[in-house]
């Protein structure tokens, strides 16, 4: 308590998440390295740095502020290591937790997305013009020094990536030493995008969950955005479908929500789907085709159903309602018949 | 008292709220939903997901130095809830690959705890408390 706090310590909050994974990493060798040496991602250029990605010196133990601010500035929506200290670094716990990295690239407007953990994925990111936050162990596996950083490029010849990393501006550090104190951290990196642009490595399922949790946030439009971008990639996502329609839904773009739920309805014959255009036509006052499209969901079961049936009963309570005061009209009945 | 009182009447406010305004969003199944139903596997996934991992010589050897037969293991998968197998292999899968192998302890430990608890009985040794 009355000592100072050891750097061990201050950043051990960092990397509390990872530290389950870390035991046995310490013997790794470098086989990333030598295989990027041997074979490098054809079609990508000897060397890359993002040189304008933004440059935030590290205050104090704020290494996880910093490096966000960077990633954000990089994509368009500049904010300052302060604003996000408040947000991400709580004062008396002096190290910013991996998820909270995530959840403060969301609350300021951009999808974060987790890439593979490899020098692959980090080269191909950056030759995309995404720079890379990156968790190091800069210590040993048994004495760790957790610190964030962003790569924001490499040199093939040089053997060497590109970081933005507490006070250095540009840091080099050769593959094998990068690779090593990665390793030790999990391998974990993550881009920070502006909604509509996607992850050049990232695959389906780290996307999606990425979209997902934006969409909890972010303003409907922007979700939408995101979401749409992602399905001209993965046309047969159920889930992102599902998203971009019920983004449109909350922003109030009916008419493009329902082409989106038609289509994924049609597509996956998905009970989620056919719910969501029932209440959607329902809205709109089109009370027959919700119903068939309610029925639809019904039949289907599952572990909407009763949502399902809860939306058939809101129509035909609806449908009841407005053919009542037809009954009285005798030309109405004659024509029924 | 006082402040009690208002705290009360906040809270009847607040959740009353709540509740109307999940009525009327009700009948819309959320993207979250969606996701979690397509990323859902089967319980039986799960179940022989976990018995792989108790099958695994480096598991079995580290079960055997802590004087535990992986018999008993498998006696308490087949025992699990489906909602408990799901949960267990998800714990599993989250591992980083160098932890794996305290993640499948761990879980191992969790059925011992609930054993001794008194929620589950499956391993012969352990008294519950109950």
């Amino acid at each position: 308590m009355t000592a100072p706090p050891g750097r061990r310590r201050l950043l051990a909050a960092a990397g509390a998440l990872a530290l389950g994974g870390l035991a046995g990493c310490a013997s790794l060798g470098a086989t990333g390295t030598a295989a990027l040496r041997s074979a490098p991602p054809a079609g990508l250029p000897r060397r890359v740095e993002l040189g304008a990605t933004p440059f935030h010196p590290q205050e104090d133990y704020q290494c996880g502020p910093a490096a966000l601010a960077m990633a954000l500035g990089a994509a368009g929506l500049a904010t300052s290591p302060e604003q996000l200290a408040r947000q991400i670094f709580p004062p008396g716990r002096e190290g910013t937790l991996q998820i909270e990295m995530l959840t403060g690239a969301r609350r300021n407007g951009a999808l974060a997305i987790e890439i593979p953990g490899s020098l692959d994925a980090m080269v191909r990111e950056t030759a995309a013009g995404h720079p890379v936050v990156v968790l190091l162990n800069l210590g040993l596996s048994w004495a760790p020094s957790w610190h964030y950083a962003v790569v924001i490029g490499y040199d093939l010849d040089d053997g060497a990536f590109l970081l933005r990393s507490g006070p250095l501006e540009r840091q080099v550090l050769p593959f094998e030493t990068f690779e090593r104190s990665w390793a030790r951290a999990g391998n974990w990196a993550f881009v920070v995008l502006p909604p509509g642009q996607l992850a050049a490595t990232a695959d389906e399922a780290k996307t999606t969950a990425a979209l997902v949790a934006f969409e909890k946030t972010a303003p409907p439009l922007r979700a939408a955005t995101a979401y749409r971008s992602a399905l001209a990639r993965w046309p047969a996502s159920l889930t992102i479908a599902m998203g971009l329609g019920n983004s449109l839904y909350k922003a109030s773009a009916q008419p493009e929500a329902e082409a989106v739920f038609q289509s994924a309805a049609r597509r996956h014959n998905a009970a989620a789907a056919w719910n969501n255009l029932a209440n959607l036509l329902l809205e709109r006052g089109r009370l027959r085709e919700a119903r068939d499209a309610a029925q639809k969901a019904v039949a289907l079961g599952g572990p909407t159903l009763d949502t399902a049936q809860d939306t058939l009963r809101q129509i035909e309570a609806r449908l009841a309602a407005s053919a009542s005061p037809r009954r009285k009209a005798p030309r109405d009945r004659a024509a029924r018949r | 008292m006082r402040l009690k009182q208002t705290l009360a009447a906040l809270l009847i406010v607040s959740t009353t709220h709540v509740g109307f305004i999940q009525t009327a969003q009700a009948a819309m199944v959320g993207t979250e939903a969606v996701a979690q139903a397509s990323t859902a596997r089967s319980a039986n996934d799960a179940r022989s997901q976990l018995n792989d991992a108790f099958a695994r010589a480096d598991v079995q050897a580290r079960l055997q130095a802590l004087g535990v037969d992986s018999r008993d293991a498998r006696e308490r998968v087949a025992a699990l809830t489906d909602d408990e197998a799901r949960r267990l292999a998800g714990e599993i899968d989250k591992a980083p690959a160098g932890g794996i192998i305290e993640v499948i302890l761990f879980v191992f430990f969790v059925l011992l705890v609930t054993d001794i608890l008194g929620f589950t009985k499956v391993f012969p040794f352990t008294r519950s408390i109950r």
